[in-house]
Order: C-alpha cells, then structure tokens, then sequence
C-alpha cells in the first residue's frame, strides 16, 4: 500500500460526490480556458483586418508649418525626400512591413473647382486600401492616367476615357473610385512623379503611409526605427480604432475571467465544504489509522493528496472542456476560426496550474482538520 | 512489561469531573494473557486505550518496556504505536474499500514497509489466521468472524509485543467468538504476545493468565487463573 493507492481506492467508492465537489472547479477551468481561447482568437483577427486594412503607421515631415488636412493627418508644405522611403524596408523590425506607400499632396484649380491631388504609386496605394473597388482601372505607373475620387468624379463629371488638363498636361482618366466615406472621394490620384513634376517637387513626398503587420506588433517600435531611420521626420502610430477594439475585448475577456475567478474561489469553497464533511464520515477511519500507528503526518498526507489529485484531473478536464467549448462556441456561435496551434500555452499552463493551486490551498484546512482528530473519540463514535 | 502508576482519567459533563481511570495501579508481566472484565461504563475500554498511547491520562504514568509513553511526542508515540501495539476491535474496524490483503497490509504502509515485502508480511498473516484463501476479498463479501481474524492478522503482521483486544467476541455468534479467542489464545502461548482482553464474557476470561475487575474505574481483585 501507497498513500496513493488508498487515496484512488478511497475515490473509488465515493465517485458521485468526487464528480459533485470537482464539479465547480472543472466548470471555472473550463470557462477561463473557453474565454482565454476566444478572446485570443478574437484579438487575432482583430489583428489579421488590422494588416489588411490601411496603414498603422504614418510617416509625414516634422515640420511646425501644417497647412493642409488628410484624414486625422495634416500636411504641410515641408516634404520628404523620396530616397528616404527605402530606409523603412532596412529598419530592424522591417520583417513587420507589409507596404510602404509614399504620396505627395498638392492642390490645383480645376473649372473653378480646388481639387486635392495625390501623387502615388498606385500598387502600392492599392495595396494599401484592400477596400478600395475601382470602376476601370488602377493608373499605370509610366502613363499620364488619374484615377478620380467619387465626389471628384461628380463635381467635374468626367468619365472613364476621358482626358482633364492639368498646367498642360493632358491626364487620361482610367478609373473612378467607389465612395469610400474618407478622404479619398474628395482626391484625384495619378502617378507619384507626374505630381513630382506638376508641383515641381521632384524626388520629394508628403507623406508615408506604412502598412505595418501589427496584430499584436509594437508598432510603437517600428515607429521609433523609422524615425530613427529618416531625419526629419514623425511616424505616428495609427492605433485608436484597434486599440478601442482590443480594448473592448479585452474587458469582455477580463470580465469573464473575474467571472471564472468567482466561480473557482466557489469551486474551492465546494472542496473545502465537501472535504471537511468527507473527514466528519471518515473520522473512524482516521481512528482506524491512528491506533495502527499513523501519525498526523500521515492522515494529512492522505487528505492533502485527496485534494491534489481533484485539482489535477478536475483540472485537466476542465482545460479540456474549455478547448472543446471555445472551438464550438468560438465557430458555431461567434463566426470564429479558432486555430489551436497559434493558442499560447503558457496562459493555459498557468490556469491549470492555478486550478490545482487553489485545489490544495482548499485542501490544506480540512486536511489539518483530519490530522486533528482525536482517535479514541472517532472510534468511540461508532 | 506494563506498568501503570497511579493513573487517573477524568472526563468534564457540564460542571462536573467524571473519573473513568481513578487512580489506578497495574503491572503486567511480558507474554502474559491478562483479561478485564467489567460491567459497561466502568473504564475498560479507557483502560486499554491508554494502555495503547491513544489516550492520555489525566494524572500518573503508562510505561510499556520501561519507556513512559506519553512522555513521548505525538510522533514518537505514533511511532512506539506502530512497532509495539497491535488493537483488535469489537467491530473489527476494517477499512471498507480495500481487500483483506490490502487492510492487514496498511499497517506496515505506516511503517514505510516496502511494498512488495507489505504484501509478502500481509498474506503470511492472513494464512497464520487461516484466511489465505480470502485475501481479494473486501470486507462486505466476508462473514464476521472472517473479519475479526483479518482484524488479528492486521494486529501482529508487525509482530508487536503487545495485543490489545477490546471485546472481540462482541459482535460475533457463540461458536465463531471462541475460534477467535483460540486464535488469540495461540498468538499469546506461540508467539509470547503480551495480550490484554477486554470481554463480559467470564467463559473467555478464564482462559487468561489472569482476571481483573474493573469498577468505577478502580481495579478490584487480581484472580490467577489455573492453567
């Protein structure tokens, strides 16, 4: 005989309150895991429309004379040298990049109209905007072709083929814009250096859209190593919008794992209760073991065991169950792919651990309580 | 072997001290076959409970082979249990989950045995009790006297110097409960156990060495026994 052995036989023969008292811990587990899982995959594919959607970083000139607004960015008439734009694919996080997209602004009178003109290299641009849906096509590189921003195309009512003069250059339109809802209805975009050449600013740039990996990337840093990277300049971290989104699930997650931490602090009382009536049943069994010889030693022992083993296997049944629900839940019921190979371990780890933690810690008062028993009175209280 | 000097077990009930041991005095020589009788209340089981370490006097002193028992600590105690006492119980007091082999083997588990020698010393004792044949039994599967004899291999599988029988016929029919006497009987003679029995039976008694009547918790006579 083992303690062990006596510990499994002893469950043996008590299976349904083992399964009762385990009850609560294995449902507090298994809601950690479940929320850890989803939340995780939540917050990747935040991350995943993160990269596909728009720049996270944007680069522009840090210059004190802003003039001119872009979005939630505002340009002034200080430029970047255009050669700089290769320093961002040499920065050390650059295996975070996914697109750098360069432009230059300016502003042109057009029939009585002034119209915001972006110069761009228009794969890069397109790239950049997965949303964007083109009536016609992406201008070329090496042709004097625009493309025109939906209220662009409204106010000057051209359509595809049509040809605008601008300070004598004939542009062919090639494509319009879909409404997009941002500042791009309100923009003419034609290649970065046919504006270069009618702004007369060769080689030079406004701005720098990166479109950075950034699920959970520090962006921060990749920020900080392209301004080190190009004098002269301000990468600011576009973030909010994620950032509120995160933000948002990671309370949901928090809540549920205060929500978990409740139910385990019950679990354990449940262990507690269950395990001090288990030693009231059983206190002629300690007096048995007492007038064999055991010392308290021993009778703690066996009790603290007790409550080991339920946190283990209530433990990994709960991680298990936690799994299993958060791949249905996360899939039938939230749309989620839920890919268990990019899960982190050791959060899991750490809960599983934990369980058995408080698992003993709940043993601990009942296990001294056992230890305590007086064995002429359990024998006498047959 | 036993000496107890001037020992006293008092008990509080409300506001008054009830003495279940008063002031006794008993020496009990090795190997000797010694039986208590007495009406119920009188202190019999009190008496063989702090003869076994596992209650301790109010006043005066328990020596076993000269060592003051409960001058020892809890451990130590535990300890001079497991090596030198072995208990029988009027209700046998089996553990209910285990087999008859697994039962007799706990007492050697307290004393580290290794395992396979636990098992080894276990099934010697039950074939020395004539139960060889039941040991993958589990006590709701075996008849009473059954379980008393797993109850007295579980008692001297240590080989302890000293028995201790609280009743052990009590709970069993006329013909079964003297088998079982026998067996303690032989235990004593063979093996030169020190045996302390407590019965109401006076039949059972007079096969000790000698008798002794216990009343309001004081001892009275000393009756040898013809062998």
């Amino acid at each position: 005989m083992r303690t062990i052995d006596i510990v499994l036989k002893n469950f043996s023969r008590r299976k349904g309150r083992l399964v009762f008292s385990s009850s609560a811990l294995i449902f507090a587990i298994a809601l950690m895991i479940s929320v850890f899982v989803i939340s995780n995959s939540m917050q990747n594919k935040i991350g995943q429309e993160v990269e596909k959607y728009g720049a996270n970083i944007v680069v522009t000139p840090s210059s004190k004379t802003l003039e001119v607004p872009y979005g939630t960015v505002l340009i002034g008439k200080t430029i970047i040298p255009e050669k700089y734009v290769e320093k961002i694919y040499e920065i050390k996080n650059r295996q975070n990049i996914r697109v750098v997209s360069p432009k230059l602004y300016g502003q042109i009178e057009y029939e009585n109209n002034t119209i915001l003109v972006a110069g761009i290299l228009p794969e890069n641009e397109k790239a950049l905007k997965v949303w964007w849906s083109i009536d016609g096509s992406l201008p070329s590189e090496d042709a004097n072709e625009i493309l025109l921003g939906a209220e662009v195309e409204l106010v000057l009512q051209k359509e595809l083929g049509s040809t605008i003069e601008i300070k004598g250059t004939n542009l062919k339109v090639v494509g319009i814009l879909e409404m997009v809802g941002s500042v791009d209805d309100y923009t003419l975009f034609m290649p970065l250096h046919i504006a270069q050449r009618l702004f007369e600013q060769p080689g030079a740039v406004s701005v720098i859209d990166v479109g950075a990996l950034c699920g959970n990337c520090p962006v921060e840093l990749i920020s900080a190593q392209i301004e080190e990277a190009i004098p002269g300049v301000k990468a600011r971290p576009v973030k909010q919008a994620v950032e509120t989104r995160m933000i948002a699930v990671e309370q949901n997650a928090n809540f549920s794992l205060v929500l978990a931490s409740i139910i385990l602090a019950v679990g354990c009382a449940s262990i507690v209760n269950t395990m001090l009536s288990s030693v009231h049943e059983r206190r002629r069994e300690i007096g048995i073991l007492m007038s064999l010889g055991a010392d308290s030693s021993h009778v703690y022992r066996i009790f603290l065991l007790e409550s080991m083993l339920l946190g283990l296997v209530g433990g990994a049944i709960g991680c298990a169950l936690g799994l299993a629900s958060a791949l249905i839940v996360g899939s039938v019921i939230m749309n989620l792919v839920i890919d268990l190979a990019t899960i982190p371990l050791l959060p899991i780890v750490l809960s599983y651990f934990a369980s058995v933690g408080c698992c003993i810690a709940s043993g601990l008062y009942p296990a001294m309580t056992a230890s305590k028993v007086d064995p002429v009175q359990a024998l006498r209280s047959i | 072997m036993i000496e107890l000097r001037n020992v006293t077990k008092t008990y509080k009930v409300g506001d008054t001290c009830v003495a279940a041991l008063n002031g006794l005095d008993l020496q009990i020589e090795e190997g000797e076959f010694v039986a208590i009788m007495g009406p119920s209340g009188s202190g019999k089981s009190t008496l063989l409970f702090t003869i076994g370490g596992l209650l301790a006097p109010t006043n005066g002193d328990v020596l076993i082979r000269g060592k003051s028992i409960y001058r020892l600590t809890r451990k130590e105690r535990a300890e001079f249990i497991r090596t030198n006492i072995g208990f029988i119980f009027q209700t046998f007091e089996l553990l209910p989950y285990l087999t008859a082999l697994e039962n007799v083997a706990v007492a050697l588990y307290l004393s580290n045995v290794p395992v396979l020698k636990q098992y080894n010393m276990a099934k010697e004792a039950l074939e020395r009790v004539g139960l060889g044949g039941r040991i993958s039994h589990k006590p709701t599967q075996l008849s009473g006297g059954e379980l008393q004899r797993i109850a007295v291999a579980r008692a001297i599988v240590k080989k302890p110097p000293l028995l201790l029988a609280d009743e052990p016929t009590g709970n069993l029919d006329q013909k079964t409960g003297d088998e079982i006497i026998q067996l303690i009987l032989e235990l004593n003679r063979q093996e030169k156990l020190t045996t302390i029995l407590v019965t109401h039976d006076p039949n059972k008694a007079r096969l000790a060495d000698r008798r002794l009547l216990m009343i309001d918790g004081m001892l009275k006579g000393g009756e040898k026994n013809d062998k």
